[in-house]
This record gives structure tokens, sequence and C-alpha cells, in this order.
């Protein structure tokens, strides 16, 4: 079956593209684009991490050009990225070196460093504060100076820069495997396409730049009956990472020669899930194993989703879906998904006459008759 | 003063230190652009914490310009969109490259910005750890 080309529609395009552009301004008024990025972190952080580009201005702009639709901002971002040069790679980052502003654990109540509730939504009621609909600038400029001013308690013993990782934390006890660093490079999955079975690395990508339904979804379906786990928040920590760059101009591995270029902030979750092994004479051992979760900005669902795949993806247990990379990994991304779906409503003309054609032969002579249906 | 803590100081400090800087190499040296300020990807390399293995979290956009001057290159990349602040770090740092007079007088300035960046990051983490939970005061 091939494709037909066909003519027309250009005057009724624009004319949408027009009526888009009307639907975006009809209520006579501008979000500017600080205020976006002021208002919405929440979407912003979504926008960056299913667009898998760090930017708070271009998800702002995105936003606004979307009027709030995540899936056409996440389009335009990944569309944007592709008309741009990748310049550098950064030095290895490692989270340890997170200046943290929220740290909890639900496995231990005392951690090393301590549990710092941050910035959340957990502890509130969930009830919408109708204040809001009269709070002016002067409201919240009064607000941030009282909150400013208010005195801090002073913890000497605790750096958000130096805090232990819970996991570290155990495998040095003895709770869980230690294991040394994995220096094999990673395959990059935007250069290189995905072929089965993936490499650890290929599958970290997919999950953290999945689109946040999706990997919450699948992270729900294999926790409740899809996956056989019940795995425990072993540290879930939010806060602003220091990037490096090697000079480019000498490969000399110098640490002090590095270029910083700024921070990112993003969400990190490690899931302590327990595996019963089987031993000798009959006997078993309950030992415990790491799912990694992380994503741009602060979006903690998805990062503990995500690390709820991770797992099952290591697993690979043919019994269950969510343990399938295939079909994992195919279906997570924003893009891909959302453009499939949205081919349906392209012209199909030709291949629906034919399907069509095939019909009235197969039921040359017969006619639905609506009352006996 | 390295190179690492350079940027750090001049990226997390105000951008007037940044302009300044430059402002007194321009007036001075005859600063060549190389490389316009333009924008950019840098993809992150990141390592997990369950098997310590590698994988790329994603791309952040940067600008970056490159400069020349003496004979010196020097490179300015910041994250996001700034188009001026790459192109002063690019000046300060081939001043640096060349080993140009005025840097002596700068360790003094980076180091006092240094300290201001500091005193807000003390501010910051007093503010954050008023959410740590005290476990103790809660059994009493």
């Amino acid at each position: 079956m091939g494709y037909v080309a066909i003519k027309g529609g250009n005057i009724a395009i624009n004319e949408s593209i027009n009526r888009l552009k009307f639907e975006r301004l009809k209520g006579e008024e501008i979000i500017e684009i600080n205020r976006i990025k002021a208002g919405m972190r929440g979407m912003i952080d979504q926008v960056m991490s299913e667009g898998s580009l760090y930017s708070e201005d271009l998800a702002a702009i995105a936003i606004k050009q979307a009027e709030g639709s995540l899936e056409e901002a996440v389009f335009l971002i990944r569309a944007y990225r592709s008309t741009l040069p990748r310049k550098h790679y950064t030095r290895i980052i490692d989270s340890c070196e997170m200046f943290t502003e929220r740290r909890i654990s639900a496995s231990f109540k005392d951690i090393p460093g301590g549990q710092i509730l941050g910035a959340s939504y957990d502890y509130t009621h969930r009830l919408i504060d109708f204040d809001l609909l009269d709070e002016t600038k002067e409201d919240c400029l009064e607000w941030l100076e009282s909150f400013k001013s208010k005195n801090s308690i002073q913890w000497s013993d605790t750096n958000l820069r130096q805090l232990p990782k819970v996991s570290d934390y155990l495998r040095k006890e003895g709770l869980i495997k230690s294991c040394g660093n994995n220096d094999k490079e990673p395959i990059d999955i935007t250069k290189k396409n995905m072929e089965f079975p993936t490499e650890r690395s290929e599958r970290l990508q997919i999950l953290t730049r999945g689109q946040t339904g999706a990997v919450t979804s699948l992270g729900y379906a294999a926790l409740r009956a899809y996956g056989a786990l019940h795995p425990t928040v072993g540290e879930l920590r939010i806060g602003s990472l220091p990037l490096y760059m090697q000079n480019p101009l000498n490969t000399a591995d110098k640490d002090e020669d590095n270029y910083y270029i700024g921070d990112i902030r993003i969400t990190e979750v490690e899931t302590f899930i327990p595996k019963t092994i089987d031993k000798k004479q009959g006997k078993k051992e309950i030992d415990f194993e790491i799912g990694y979760g992380i994503c741009y900005g602060q979006n903690e669902t998805k990062a503990i989703a995500m690390s709820i795949l991770d797992q099952c993806l290591e697993t690979g247990d043919i019994n269950y879906p969510t343990h399938d990379e295939e079909f994992v990994l195919l279906h997570i991304d924003s893009v891909e998904s959302t453009g499939f779906i949205s081919h349906l409503k392209l012209p199909h003309y030709v291949t629906f006459q034919s399907k069509l054609d095939s019909f009235r032969k197969t039921h040359k002579g017969e006619r639905y008759d609506e009352d006996k249906l | 003063m390295n190179r690492k803590r350079r940027t750090e100081i001049l990226i997390n400090g105000s951008k007037d230190l940044s302009r300044t800087l430059a402002a007194q190499i321009e007036g001075k040296y005859d600063v060549k652009i190389v490389e316009e300020p333009n924008n950019g990807l840098v993809m992150i390399k990141m390592r997990e914490g369950s098997k310590k293995s590698l994988f790329y979290l994603g791309e952040v956009l940067v600008t970056e310009a490159k400069v020349q001057i003496e004979g010196q290159l020097g490179i300015g990349i910041v994250k996001g969109i700034d188009l001026d602040l790459a192109y002063w770090l690019a000046v300060v740092d081939a001043a640096y490259n060349a080993d140009l007079e005025e840097i002596e007088s700068w360790e003094k300035i980076l180091e006092e910005e240094e300290i201001k960046i500091n005193n807000e990051v003390v501010k910051l983490q007093s503010k954050v750890l008023m959410t740590k939970v005290n476990f103790e005061t809660m059994n009493e």
C-alpha cells in the first residue's frame, strides 16, 4: 500500500493556526515567561525532565506556547533540542556532591545527617486555598520578608553539601552488598538506536526522560500486582548538583582545571527491595537490592516509580509485563507515545478506502439493518 | 586562583563582577572574538547509586563563547541563556590563560565575592535545616 499525495487545505490550515493563537489570546491576558518560571515550578520540572533538556527558560516558553499542554511543550523542547549542537560532556556527576534541600527515608528513622523535610506537598491538607483568589504582590513580598527574617535553628553538625548516602552507610555496615565503581562507558540512546537486550545505561536514560504519567502507572502496576515487589524508600533526596566540564584545551585530567557551568536541581531515589535467595539444604536468605530513580527538578512520584521499574527491568521476570524491557522502554516516552497516537488523526483516506473495499467484497449483497443491531 | 574555583565564584556570584573584570581587560587589550556567544548542549554523565554504573541523565542548555587575548584562548560557558555572561567569562578566562598583570589584583576581589556566596549558602542551609526532624523532641 503506497501513499498518495493530496493538495489543498492551505487556507484552512492557516486559519486553524490563527484560531489556535486566538484561543491562547482571547482572554486578553499575557503570561510573562518570568511568571511561569516563578509560579509553575512543577510544570517546568516535568517539561525539562520529559524533554530531557535542562533549561527553565526554554521550558517556560514552551509551556506558554503550548498553553500548558505538557505533551505539546515536551514536543517543542525535543524539537528545539534537535537543532542545537552538543558541545561537551560533563565530568562524571555523583549525587554525593548535592546541596540537599530535602531528604527523607522511609526505611530508617535515624539516618546519618537526619531527615530533612524541605519543601513538600506531603504535609499539607490538600484543601483548595481560596485566599489565593485575592493574593496580591504586596501579600507575597510581605510574606517573603517575614519568612526571611525569622530566626533559623543552627545545626552545626549538619552540612547539606556533604550528607552521606544511606545506601553507602548500609554497605559499610555490611547490610547491602558492596560494589565498586563501574566505569564502563554508557550508551547514549540519542545517538544509537535501541537494541534488545538493553544495557543498564540505556534503561536509566529512557526511564529518566519517560513521561511522568506512564512511568508512574507502570511503577504502580509493578507494585500492585505485576511485579511481586515490596520496595521501601531507602532515601529520597532533592537538591542542587554542580556541573563541571573538563577543560577542552587541556586534556590533563586535573580537577582544579575544570570549568564549573552551573547547578541543576534533581530528585534522586534509592529504594530497598528485599529478595529471597535460595541457599543449600532448602534454606532461604533475605537480601536487599537497590532500585534507582532520578529526574530533573522535583518530581518525587516519578523518581520513586522509576526506581521500581529499574529493579523490575534488572530482574526481568518473564511472568510480568513490567519486567519486559520492550514493553516498558518502548512505551513510556512522551514524544513517541503521543506522536504515534496523534498520527491517527492524519489522513488515512487511501488505507481506509482499501479496508472499505475489502469490507464490500467480503459482505457482497449484505446490508446492515440497523433495526437488527 | 584555579579555574574551577574561579568559575564557581563568577557564575554563582554577582554578574556585575564578571562585567567589571571583563571591562578592565577590554579597555586595555585587543579582544578577538573567536566564537560569538551561542547556545548549545552539554550532556550530563552521571553515576547512579545502585550498581555505581554510569549513564547519561540528559542535556543541559548552555551558552558558550570563545575569545583570544595576547594569543591565548579563553572559554566562557554557563548554564542557560546568558550571552553577556558567557562572553565576560571567556574574557576573564583568556586573561588568566595569558597571565595578564590584572589578574593579580583580582584574587582579593574574587575571594571577597566567594565569602559573600558562602554567607548566602550558610543562610540557605540554616533555613532548610529548620525542616530537619528532631525525633527526640517528638518522643518527649
